[in-house]
């Protein structure tokens, strides 16, 4: 295995601002790894706060670590070269979720599209990058004649991101970071551009990591999901364990909770979760040992004093809860190399 | 039960004919609901589901009557307990709205008063649309009484919005929503901003307070899985016309329209991967409508008739409606 983009125990600390003293630990001790040679789609599923931009920032290289490294193709991104940066910011490229920010509101729409095209030099003509400009805004469910030459605000939230969408697609990179790229777009459209992501893995190899707190879409597109939860890696593994037969109480909570598009399947079977773990967790400061343990309605002494290491519980699944200590204990690299091995 | 016409007597709540408002732009004008017609049972919970800028917020502020500048009402009736709310004066609508008829608008957690404490907006809210009678006694009890019945601790009565969580602000706006007893709550999109798990929490607070208060809910969305676990009935609009209406289960089994169709095929599930597909092309554009049928350009069993003849909304069978030439004069 080759590895293209990785994590390794990779945390990072936000001190917070003037009003609420104190830090945040955004991301815990989190590894991860995307095989270059095995095209895969990887979700990173959590509530919202459970880290999952700030691991997607890490691994931009938008932020650094606090402890921990981020490898792109074995070299660490904190000691990487000019030219090979240039080659991973072409190769690595990001969706994000709040596409507003990507825009300079005083420049139309076009401007995103056209500096990278030029940027990266993948044309020889205005003609050629108009035309490949106007197919990956069809790719990404847009008109161009509707599109370009628009300012950001006139745009609605969820054109502009598929103009995001677009923008990714330009540039013909070998990962794409998408960080909840449908979360602000209706359910039809949803499904094409998620389609769309499964057809480019498939069909150009280009890897995603997908995040989402919509654990049905990650079902559907990806081969491994890490579920998050404060920072941590609750739960990790192959979709159909992880999302069909959950171990982990906070994952489980989370499946249940699922609105399923059909009349007949009852929302929420885990009751006993459920009336426990509604209450919102204490701050996270205060808390020693497993995260989950003040929401948690299996909580033992243990979990209250160390915080679980991972457990193999199948072959290709691990859980972070002592409910399950009767599997293997694996490190976080290790559990991401299976899953890269895979 | 809700949503049964079988109990005699029973008249809707709101009945809604051809409503149809645009709004005013540079371009011309833009016909965001164009001859929307449902009803309403009592106590019942419709679900109103649309791709984005399918008019489902236009017809949420219309039966509110809260207009912007460019909103321009072209015609029908909006028949809450046989009274048409078009026709009220401003003052008439005014005391209507909350008492009678209320909304949760979309993102209104977000657009609770920053600088003003909880229980003042609260209190606010019944002055203005309940100004007599109402001692700060009486109006402090049924606030109250009205955070309980949402789950939320009187002392949020003193928090500022952002000491709040998001299903807690969501909780407020409920609360809000219900202050004055009204027959029929709308909900825009309530949990669109919300975890899954608060949002179930959410949801089941809403659908506990509207059984106990015996108001029909309209819940607004895109989300077809809250649809299925809240709603009745489900509405289903495309470009700024209803193009389906029925019974949730009726819906999901068998859709009629094939708008309907490819929306339910769309809708990613746990049972299978790989089973969901978008529906191709785009939505129509609402300054130049397509002739005909406003789906026909995407409609994959599209015939010679739809780009031609508007499709009449009628009733298929018992309780199914559609507005689909394949559909009328029985089924496909
Ligand atoms: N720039 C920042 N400064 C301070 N705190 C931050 C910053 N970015 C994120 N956080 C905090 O880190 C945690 C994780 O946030 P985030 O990565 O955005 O989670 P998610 O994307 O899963 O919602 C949250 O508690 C958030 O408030
Ligand atoms: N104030 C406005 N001025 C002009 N057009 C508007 C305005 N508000 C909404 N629209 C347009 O009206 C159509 C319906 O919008 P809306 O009712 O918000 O739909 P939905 O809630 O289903 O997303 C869209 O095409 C939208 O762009
Ligand atoms: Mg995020
Ligand atoms: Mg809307």
């Amino acid at each position: 295995m080759i590895s293209l983009l990785e994590a390794q125990h990779v945390s990072r600390v936000f001190h917070s601002g003037l009003l609420n003293k104190g830090h945040t630990l955004a991301v815990d001790g989190v590894s991860l790894i995307i095989n270059e040679e095995k095209p895969s789609i990887t979700a990173i599923a959590g509530e919202s706060g459970s880290g999952k931009t700030t691991l997607a920032r890490l691994l931009l290289g938008v932020i650094q670590p606090t402890s921990g490294s981020i490898l792109y193709r074995g070299q660490n991104l904190a000691a990487m070269d000019r030219p090979t940066r240039k080659e991973f910011r072409r190769q690595v490229q990001a969706i994000f979720q709040d596409p507003y920010e990507a825009y300079n509101p005083v420049y139309k729409v076009d401007q995103v599209l056209t500096t990278p095209v030029y940027k990266f030099g993948l044309v020889h003509s205005r003609e050629e990058a108009h035309e490949r400009i106007e197919q990956s805004l069809r790719m990404a469910g847009l008109r161009p004649e509707e599109t370009l030459g628009r300012y950001p605000h006139q745009l609605s939230g969820g054109r502009r991101q598929r103009i995001m969408v677009a923008r990714a697609l330009l540039l013909n990179p070998r990962i794409i970071l998408a960080d909840e790229p449908v979360s602000m777009v209706d359910a039809s459209l949803r499904a094409t551009i998620l389609e769309s992501l499964v057809k480019l893995k498939r069909e150009f190899g280009i890897s995603f990591i997908y995040i989402t707190h919509d654990l049905t879409t990650a079902y559907q597109v990806s081969q491994n999901i890490y579920v998050l939860y404060r920072g941590s890696v609750a739960e990790v593994g192959g979709v159909e364990k992880v999302i069909k037969q959950p171990k982990h109480p906070y994952t489980r909570l989370l499946v249940s909770s699922i609105p399923l598009p059909d009349p007949d399947k009852h929302w929420g079977g885990e009751s006993e979760i459920e009336s426990k773990a509604s209450a919102p967790g204490a701050p996270q400061a205060e808390l020693i040992g497993c995260k989950f343990s003040n929401r948690c309605p299996y909580v033992m002494a243990e979990c209250q004093q160390t915080a679980p290491p991972l457990y193999l519980t199948d072959d290709n699944r691990a859980v972070a809860c002592y409910l399950h200590k009767s599997g293997a204990q694996i490190s976080g690299k290790e559990m991401a190399e299976l899953l890269a091995n895979l | 039960m809700a949503g049964d016409r079988s109990q005699e007597a029973k008249a809707p709540v709101l009945e809604v004919r051809n409503l149809r408002v645009s709004y005013t732009t540079a371009a011309g004008p833009l016909r965001a609901v164009n001859g929307v017609s449902f009803y309403l049972w009592p106590g019942e919970r419709l679900g109103l589901v649309g791709e984005s800028g399918s008019g489902k917020t236009t017809t949420a502020l219309s039966l509110m009557r809260l207009m912007q500048d460019t909103t321009v009402v072209e015609g029908g009736e909006v028949l809450l307990d046989g009274v048409d709310l078009l026709k009220l004066s401003e003052e008439e609508m005014r005391q209507a709205r909350f008492a009678k008829i209320s909304l949760i608008p979309q993102g209104a957690m977000n657009s609770l008063n920053p600088m003003m404490k909880v229980g003042e907006q609260l209190r606010d809210t019944i002055r203005a649309h309940q100004p007599k009678g109402n001692s700060k006694a009486t109006i402090d009890a049924r606030i109250q009484q009205v955070l309980e019945s949402v789950e939320l601790r009187l002392n949020v009565m003193d928090s500022y919005p952002h000491e709040l969580s998001g299903g807690m602000k969501q909780r407020v706006c409920i609360a809000m929503s219900i202050l004055l007893n009204p027959k029929v709550i709308i909900a825009d999109e309530p949990t669109s901003a919300l975890d899954v798990v608060v949002q179930r929490q959410v949801m089941e607070t809403l659908r506990r307070v509207q059984v106990a208060l015996g108001a029909a809910v309209i819940l607004v969305g895109h989300d077809m899985g809250l649809m299925a676990q809240f709603v009745d009935r489900i509405g289903v609009m495309y470009g700024g016309k209803l193009v389906e209406v029925g019974p949730v289960r009726g819906i999901f089994k068998d859709p009629l329209h094939p708008y309907t169709q490819l929306l339910i095929k769309s809708l990613p599930n746990l049972d299978m991967k790989d089973v969901f597909r978008g529906i191709p092309g785009l939505t129509p554009s609402l300054l130049t409508p397509p002739p005909g049928c406003m789906f026909h350009p995407r409609c994959p069993q599209v015939i010679q008739r739809c780009s031609v003849d508007i499709p009449k909304f009628v009733e298929i069978k018992p309780e199914r409606w559609a507005a689909c030439h394949l559909c009328e004069g029985g089924r496909q």
